[in-house]
């Protein structure tokens, strides 16, 4: 079926999501708590267009007023396009509503890059009769949440409720079934939340871990805990059977995802060459 | 006396709805069942004590009604047992102090008829409370009652949605979508298992109308969904009741094994070889949890948090399966619906909305308590005449409907017909039916800081435009009422809200606006008191607020004098009085004592 983005027709399929459809044609929404892995939050509403039903005006036809007032404003992240529709994604209205949102990310995350960079382009100020907490880079977006859930750990979630709500470990403390993979700070689309890698540790929610590192290049592949719990996942058979990823129980070693590339191609080889001679 | 004698009484119905429970009630029905059967009546019926659900009139209660003169005795104490028994149930006469006063009238009246607050109402949905009593399904069944669920499961489930589409029932939680419609939409798609659900999770402020159905008639919410059930095809249905209506969670259990009892729920339902069973959820107490979404999370275990609604729930809703989900009352009326046919439904109320609507009249009216209207009726009539007017003849300011996040609508506007798309024209909604009365002491800054405290407390916290937008509207109202507004604020104030009205993820975070905008619109030049002069004109704002007695009107009573917490009221008696400024905390008390209007606004 077409969509007509900003005027463009577009190619779509039932049940597409309209970002989805924007983005193959190259047209610019913009978002911060959308990731392809993880789609589906729709919590930050910057993605917001307004969606007309084209079937419905031509058939109602009689003129443009009819058109105007049948707009609705749907996030495109969420919003499947199950009939033919026209988008527009970049109005005046739009425009405005997005900038009354970055004002209150702005005035929540006066620190965050991501949100500072589109706040300029849409020309916001920060307000500063509002109460801000000066370190807070967090938007509850719920990305970080939502990557420790799909990782099966979900050792961290939004508590509280209202504007009280912010993500954490059970009751603050450091979470028994964090496995230190920072998957949470990789998602994080404002750089929320902290963590350190020194000397051999990490250090991420309140909890310290043990860093593996590549043994040929020397090269940190993950907490010990992340790749046991990655070999788990992999291969569920008793510890002592399971080929290891991390505490090598048939003496492997542990490479980086290169090295492993490198050890592969180099046995190929050999293989190849013991079987032409 | 007025000379009226009882006809013998076959039935006294006591009034044990919560509020009534709260003052004892439930020692009134156990002591006049030990007085009749201590006594060994001589009589030729002896009456029967019921324990009912709750009969309305909330503010009069405990309420006491002998049947068949329909005699109605109100606030009735535990220690007027003996002198009831005494001279009604055994001597047939009338006690006159027990009876109900119309404001404006010096006579008591007898009946429940010629009570006002009673005369204009039309019960459809609360057809059986206050009637029966609720932990009885045999009397249900005297007055009607799984009659309209043995037919429905003769009829084809195309003939009850035509019957439904027929009335032209409109949801009652607060959204007003057409129920026929739903229904049939969810009839439409063909993935099994369906479910249906009854919302019951009522968290308003001042609501109680879906508590009072699931408390004094829960058969008429199991018998709706039954019909429902069978409409859609579906065979297990969840009530969600959130876990403070203690009362309503055992009424709905017993009411529950009751009907699995005689055969209505439960496998072979009625013999027709289909099955049926309910099961109650109790939720944990969020008021976001009514919003059908974040409901249907709650109920799979999940956080009550609510989806992007772009999939109805018809379609995809609870464990992802098409779900028919309505409101106790849109439930509690089905059964009439099917009994009486949809057209005669759709006789009463107006164009576009059809039938009755239950509304909790609370605040500063007279007769606080739950009213069942035809849709249509005006704000005046509600509020004037069912409600008696406002108390201590103060002046009417507004009345807010809705709930939380609904509009306060002013005086202006009170010949305006209720029903939903005039409350949605006037800016405010028709909610699931809470209407706050205000009167000339409220003021609409603080009315709209203490719903926004309340929406962001409640508010769910998951998109920005609801938690942020709360956040900081909060704040600028913290500040108009503390008298650091600014003119700019009132436009911050409209353009936050606006933007949240469309951009917000649900219908809480759309509808949370509601109150400041509408307060903004029709009460302009109160918060411009607050921006400009600094001054609270309802004397509420306590930064903006000081009290001053009028020398030439204070008779020196000293009744404020008396009910200051401060002491700051000195003054001889029969002399005028004087509040020390330094001392007052500005509570307000002394001017909603003074009967002289000798306290000033200052």
């Amino acid at each position: 079926m077409k969509v007509i983005i900003d005027g463009l027709a577009c190619e779509a399929e039932s049940g597409e999501y309209l970002l989805q459809i924007a983005k193959r044609n190259h047209i610019n929404i913009p978002t911060l708590c959308h990731e392809e892995a993880l789609a589906g939050l729709a919590t930050c509403r910057i993605c917001i267009v307004e969606v007309m039903d084209a079937k419905r005006t031509e058939v109602e036809g009689d003129g443009q007023t009819e058109r105007s007032e049948k707009r609705k404003i749907v996030t495109a992240c969420v919003y499947p396009v199950v009939t033919e529709i026209e988008v527009i994604t970049n109005s005046e209205k739009l425009r405005d509503m997005r900038k009354a949102i970055l004002t209150l990310l702005m005035a929540r995350a006066p620190e965050s890059d991501a949100i500072g960079m589109l706040a300029k382009e849409y020309g916001v100020e920060h307000n500063h009769q509002w109460l801000t907490k000066d370190d807070e880079k967090c938007i509850l977006c719920g990305l970080c949440v939502a990557a420790c859930d799909k990782m099966g750990t979900g050792a961290i979630a939004t508590i509280n409720r209202g504007i009280t709500r912010k993500v954490s470990t059970p009751f603050e403390e450091p979470a028994e079934s964090c496995i230190g993979c920072c998957s949470c700070a990789s998602v994080c689309p404002s750089g929320a939340i902290p963590f350190t890698d020194l000397h051999r540790k990490r250090t991420i929610w309140n909890k310290e871990f043990d860093l593996v590192s590549c043994s040929w290049c020397g090269e940190i592949i993950g907490t010990k805990e992340q790749l046991d719990y990655v070999g788990k996942r992999i291969d569920p058979s008793p510890d002592e059977h399971r080929i290891g990823l991390s505490a090598d129980a048939h003496g492997n070693e542990m490479l980086c995802e290169h090295c492993r590339a490198v050890r592969e191609a180099s046995r190929l080889k050999w293989v190849r060459q013991k079987s032409l001679a | 006396m007025n000379g009226h004698d009882v006809t013998n009484i076959e039935k006294i119905l006591v009034c044990c709805g919560t509020c009534c429970l709260a003052n004892n009630s439930m020692d009134i029905v156990t002591g006049l069942r030990e007085k009749i059967q201590q006594a060994g009546l001589p009589l030729e019926v002896v009456p029967m004590v019921k324990a009912t659900g709750c009969s309305g009139l909330c503010e009069n209660g405990p309420i006491v009604r002998f049947l068949p003169d329909d005699l109605c005795y109100y606030k009735v104490k535990p220690g007027d047992v003996d002198e009831v028994f005494e001279k009604t149930v055994r001597n047939n006469q009338e006690i006159d102090r027990l009876m109900h006063r119309e404001p404006e009238q010096r006579n008591r009246v007898r009946t429940r008829e010629e009570n006002s607050f009673y005369k204009k109402q039309l019960r459809i949905a609360l057809r059986n409370t206050g009637e029966i009593d609720p932990f009885s399904i045999q009397d249900y069944m005297d007055r009607g009652g799984y009659s309209a669920a043995e037919s429905a499961l003769k009829m084809n489930p195309e003939e009850i949605l035509a019957e439904i589409e027929c009335s032209g029932l409109r949801g009652r939680g607060g959204a007003g979508f057409p129920t026929g419609r739903k229904w049939r939409q969810c009839a439409g798609i063909g993935r099994y298992p369906k479910y249906i659900i009854c919302n019951g999770d009522e968290g308003d402020p001042g609501a109680f109308m879906d508590r009072c159905i699931l408390e004094g008639d829960p058969h008429s919410v199991i018998e709706g969904m039954l019909i429902g059930s069978w409409a859609v095809g579906s065979n297990s249905g969840y009530l969600y009741i959130r876990n403070e209506y203690g009362l309503a969670v055992r009424t709905m259990e017993e009411a529950i094994r009751q009907a699995r009892e005689k055969g209505f729920l439960g496998k072979n339902v009625f013999g027709t070889g289909y099955d049926f069973d309910l099961q109650i959820v109790k939720g944990g107490g969020a008021f976001v949890c009514g919003e059908s979404t974040a409901l249907m999370a709650s109920i799979e275990g999940n956080t009550g948090e609510p989806r992007a609604k772009y999939i109805r729930s018809v379609e995809k809703g609870l464990w992802g399966q098409p779900t028919l989900l309505n409101n106790v009352e849109t439930w509690a009326n089905i059964p009439e619906i099917i009994n009486r046919g949809g057209k005669w439904f759709s006789s009463i109320g107006t164009e576009n909305s059809k039938g009755t609507k239950v509304f909790s009249l609370v605040g500063k009216v007279k007769n606080n308590g739950l009213v069942e209207v035809p849709m249509g009726i005006t704000l005046r009539e509600l509020i004037f005449e069912i409600g008696g007017g406002i108390i201590g003849e103060r002046r009417f300011k507004a009345v807010q409907t809705g709930g939380p996040s609904g509009g306060c609508i002013p005086e202006g506007l009170l010949d305006m017909k209720v029903d939903f798309d005039s409350l949605e024209a006037a800016d405010s909604m028709m909610g699931s039916g809470g209407m706050i009365v205000m009167d000339d002491r409220t003021c609409m800054v603080d009315t709209a800081r203490y719903y926004l405290n309340f929406l962001s407390e409640e508010s769910c916290g998951k998109c920005v435009p609801c938690r942020e937008g709360l956040r900081r509207m909060l704040e600028v109202l913290d500040g108009i009422s503390e008298g650091k507004g600014t003119e700019e604020d009132l436009d911050l104030l409209i353009w936050l809200g606006s933007m949240m009205q469309e951009a917000a993820l649900c219908g809480l975070g759309k509808s949370a606006p509601n109150p400041v905008l509408s307060t903004i619109k029709y009460f302009r030049e109160e918060y411009l008191a607050h921006i400009q002069a600094k001054r609270c004109p309802a004397g509420i704002c306590k930064k903006l607020t000081t009290f001053r007695i009028l020398g030439e009107k204070c008779t020196g009573c000293g009744l404020c004098k008396k009910n200051c917490g401060a002491l700051a009221i000195s003054g001889k008696p029969r002399l005028a009085h004087v509040i020390d400024e330094e001392l007052c905390t500005r509570c307000g008390n002394c001017i909603d004592v003074c009967r002289f209007q000798a306290v000033e606004i200052g």
